[in-house]
């Protein structure tokens, strides 16, 4: 008996589809429920977010960073600010560094739920996404007291901060963290080793090591294929160095090294890693003016500088040519989501419509930040 | 109260025996139709509840102006329906007309026709057949046609997919369902629903109610393996992989709207109650009381069948706001290769018990 | 086979596991409810006395406010918007600092600033604005805010602006006067 081979089926994932994040087009050719070939098709939430930087100045480029990876501004900012501070060599007051990694660590937290609560969804798990939504809401709910803002915050300038922390600050993130750190064990056993999600998950869409750095694929997802790699440690900017946490990277626990589940899991044991770092920074807060460093007027001298930081997504990298003026000359953002989407059509072949889903789900993608 | 026994009620049966017949049957389906609504509306309800409760909210509490019921919003249901009912019909330009007007009633009606032999009490049956339990099986499958068909006429990738999942999914979960059935029938000897029912009365031990599931180990694995593969029959998750919503959208539904979804909304609900109500009568005793002799007269019947027909619904909902959704070929890998062995040792183990027990 | 059978109990145990999560939280729905009936009750918004000395700190981001009385014109916000969605045109006045009951233009602001120029148009288009904030904090007068903060008890915080119609979110600051009234007032020099 031999094997029948139709046509393939040419199949539009997106742009309206439940799954796909955002607005994204897949299109896929199928051979029944097998996937022979996965396209990403990006452009749907393109928003001129360079060409506009070169028309603003540079403190006005903020609230538009805030909206490329709209989960996680806190970071955005961070890495842009960390930028033309390196161009224009501000030092930061200790105090400023130290709130800055407490809100980007918080929001690594808050980005990393929403990411875990979707892949459950993709998978069709309702339940545990309520869960991670509800958790979400307390740090967006910090976030307002902190800033006035739930999810665009403009709270990190270039040499400080907009305001200083709120009273009470430290006691409620204290109190959060308290909250939420028995919780990851309810979403492990709710979710993450359920054997229904397992099954799912792990030896699916495997992503070996040499395929992901050649792609450039940063972030949980190069981890999770077990390459101890993360700008915090290995490049440290800010003052991460000063902490003590670990890196996770995917083990092949439940399956091959670089599944869906290892790159799941890895976001699950980065949140307590951020836990840690936020009780280490919340510990040695010190006092000080936010505002000593602000420069009056941000003109960075000519030239141009890549600088690198570590977003929820991964490689979250800014490249700035200043001409001396108060606009930048040009503005390039190297966005993780990108390369991480860039994978997809080569470790989706070969697997089934319900794991191309999986697989994305698992990349994790922000369409805000891939199209820019 | 049967059919036979209403068309032997009538005094013109004999001049007119077609009208006679179909009068008896329409008399019968009215309360079977309406019960159904009624159930779909109350199990809708539970539905929302449940799941919110389980995910820490509260669920409907009103529905806006004029349909604020209480504070509990128990009209949401209702609201539902009625919105439903009120919007657009829309038929896909090109579709197969006949088929996609058709496919939400064939699937309706294969939920609709198991009615016919369920044993709601001790005298409450619309048909007593001696075939009951084969009967609902072979009539339950009905309905994957009409999934398959509206997959089908819709005309869409995503719905022709799900049609096509349907498909795979029946021949995997019908076998061990109809094996760990087979198990059933070899312990009481009868296909009859009134007669499985009256073989489980009494006590074992005078302890434990003579049920089936408690009659011996391999009928309590059956028990499970029969309620699992009821679950993948009524498309709910962990199985609900031909509607898989993160996947194909809507499945075989996703052109649908108005009434014509609200039927196979209705018919998702019928069949839940269809399986609960074969795993009670099978395995759980249908109308018999769980204490020999407590609460036991016929009225109390129907009341302990809707108590255990209902619990084994909400152990559905539980499954599906907890689960998440199987690939579908998990599905028919678990049916193939652990339910069936399971279910083939059960009907050998069966054999042997009764042989040396009973 | 002894893999076999491990999975049938890992796949059942972990589902009970589950189950007993889902179950907990059923029945806890009194304490563990996180709803709340939005129109009838809200979250209660955050503390706005962000404490230090940093009063003058303005933490809200929802509606823009101008205390047109005391602008003085100095088109410091409309050139900070990162998106240009306020828009200013102003006029010199004939002589500094003086009441012009007339236009309802007042001479000097609570800050005691003497006016110099008349604002005779001053929109903020609130369905462009991004919420950033950054146009509070370089007005000299203090003028324009978000509602909230050291100003919240000037204007109720206003969340919830919806308009039916999208020219109803621009917003006009600057008083109603038609600019033959103003032109009697503008300095001879501009002209």
């Amino acid at each position: 008996m031999g094997v029948i081979h139709g046509d393939l089926m040419t199949l539009n994932i997106g742009p309206q589809h439940p799954s796909t994040h955002g607005v994204l087009r897949l299109k896929v050719k199928t051979d029944g429920e097998i996937i022979s070939e996965v396209e990403p098709i990006i452009g749907y939430l393109h928003r001129c977010f360079e060409k506009h930087c070169e028309n603003v100045t540079y403190d006005q480029v903020i609230p538009y960073t805030d909206r490329c990876d709209y989960i996680a501004s806190m970071n955005n900012n961070f890495g842009y600010a960390v930028t033309i501070e390196a161009l224009m060599e501000i030092k930061v007051p200790e105090r400023v560094e130290y709130i800055r990694i407490i809100v980007a660590e918080l929001n690594r937290i808050a980005s990393h739920l929403l990411a875990l609560g979707t892949y459950g969804l993709d998978v069709g798990a309702f339940t545990p996404f309520l869960y991670m939504f509800r958790d979400r809401e307390r740090i967006l709910d910090l976030f307002e007291t902190l800033c006035g803002a739930r999810l665009l915050y403009n709270y990190i300038w270039v040499g400080g901060l907009s305001h200083d922390l709120p009273r009470d600050f430290v006691e409620s993130v204290f109190s959060f963290l308290d909250y939420f750190e028995p919780k990851i064990e309810e979403y492990n056993e709710l979710l993450t080793y359920n054997k229904i999600f397992i099954e799912r998950t792990a030896d699916i869409g495997v992503l070996p090591p040499e395929v992901a750095i050649s792609f450039g694929v940063t972030g949980p997802n190069l981890r999770g294929s077990g390459v101890k790699w993360d700008i915090r440690k290995d490049d440290p900017y800010s003052i991460y160095d000063k902490f003590d946490y670990d890196i996770p990277i995917g083990a092949g626990e439940m399956g091959t090294v670089g599944d869906c589940w290892d790159r799941y899991y890895v976001r699950m044991v980065e949140m307590k890693e951020s836990a840690k770092i936020i009780r280490q920074a919340l510990k040695g807060l010190p006092a000080g003016d936010v505002h000593q460093a602000l420069p009056k007027k941000i003109r960075p001298p000519k030239g141009s500088i890549y600088k690198r930081t570590e977003s929820p997504r991964g490689d979250l990298a800014y490249y700035i040519v200043s001409d001396g003026s108060p606009i930048p000359y040009r503005l390039k953002m190297r966005s993780p989501a990108f390369t991480a989407l860039s994978v997809l059509g080569e470790i989706s072949q070969g697997w089934m419509m319900s794991d191309v889903i999986a697989i994305l789900g698992s990349l994790d993608i922000v369409l805000g930040e891939i199209d820019r | 109260m049967t059919v036979d026994n209403l068309i032997n009620w009538f005094p013109f049966g004999a001049e007119w025996p077609v009208l006679t017949f179909v009068t008896a049957v329409i008399i019968c389906a009215l309360p079977v139709f309406l019960f159904i609504a009624v159930y779909a509306l109350v199990a809708i309800y539970a539905e929302l509840k449940v799941s919110s409760f389980m995910q820490d909210k509260v669920g409907p509490m009103g529905q806006g102006v004029g349909l604020h019921a209480w504070k509990f919003g128990i009209l949401q249901p209702v609201a539902d329906a009625l919105k439903l009912i009120l919007k657009e019909d829309i038929i896909p330009d090109l579709a197969d007309k006949k088929l996609f007007v058709m496919a939400p009633f064939i699937v309706f009606v294969g939920a609709f026709i198991s009615f016919a032999a369920l044993p709601f009490g001790q005298n409450i049956i619309i048909a007593d057949m001696n075939i009951g339990i084969f009967y609902i099986l072979a009539v339950g499958s009905l309905s994957v046609i009409g999934i398959i068909l509206a997959g089908w006429s819709s005309n869409n990738k995503w719905s022709l997919y799900g049609g096509m999942r349907s498909a795979a999914q029946i021949i995997s979960y019908e076998i061990p369902a109809g094996l760990s059935i087979i198990s059933i029938v070899m312990l009481t000897g009868t296909l009859s629903m009134q007669g499985i029912i009256e073989f489980q009365s009494g006590t074992i031990w005078g302890v434990l109610p003579n049920w089936i599931i408690f009659n011996n180990p391999f009928s309590f694995i059956a028990f499970f393996i029969f309620f699992i593969s009821g679950v993948a029959e009524c498309n709910r998750t962990p199985f609900d992989i031909p509607e898989a919503e993160s996947e194909l959208v809507a499945g075989a539904f996703t052109e649908y709207s108005g009434m014509r979804y609200a039927f196979f909304f209705l018919s998702e609900y019928a069949e839940m109650f269809v399986i609960s109500a074969i795993a009670v009568t099978a395995f759980l005793g249908g109308w018999n009381s769980p204490i020999s002799g407590f609460m036991n007269s016929s009225g109390w019947g129907v009341f302990w069948f809707m108590l255990k027909s209902l619990s084994l619904i909400f152990l559905m909902i539980w499954f599906r706001w907890t689960l998440p959704r199987l690939r579908v070929d998990q599905l028919m890998s678990i049916c193939w290769k652990v339910f069936l062995p399971f279910s083939l040792v059960n009907i050998f183990g069966v054999g042997i018990w009764s042989l040396l027990v009973g | 086979m002894y893999k076999y059978f491990n999975n049938i109990f890992v796949a059942i145990s972990s589902i009970l596991k589950g189950m007993s999560i889902t179950w907990r939280h059923m029945i806890n729905i009194r304490k563990g409810n996180v709803t709340l009936q939005y129109p009838e009750e809200r979250w209660p918004r955050p503390e706005r006395d962000i404490g230090f000395d940093l009063d003058s700190y303005n933490v809200i981001r929802s509606r823009l406010q101008v205390d047109i009385d005391d602008c003085i014109g100095c088109l410091k916000c409309e050139r900070v918007c990162p998106v240009q969605c306020i828009k200013i045109v102003t006029t010199k006045a004939e002589t500094k600092g003086e009441d012009l009951p007339d236009i309802g233009h007042t001479g000097i602001t609570s800050n005691g600033t003497k006016k110099a120029l008349i604002v005779s148009r001053f929109d903020i288009d609130m369905s462009e604005c991004c919420y950033c904030n950054l146009c509070v904090y370089p007005c000299p007068e203090e003028c324009i805010y978000m509602t909230g903060g050291p100003n919240s008890h000037k204007h109720p915080i206003d969340y919830e602006f919806s308009q039916y119609d999208r020219n109803d979110l621009i917003y006009k600051f600057a008083k109603d006067v038609d600019d033959e009234k103003i032109s009697k007032y503008v300095s001879k020099k501009i002209k």
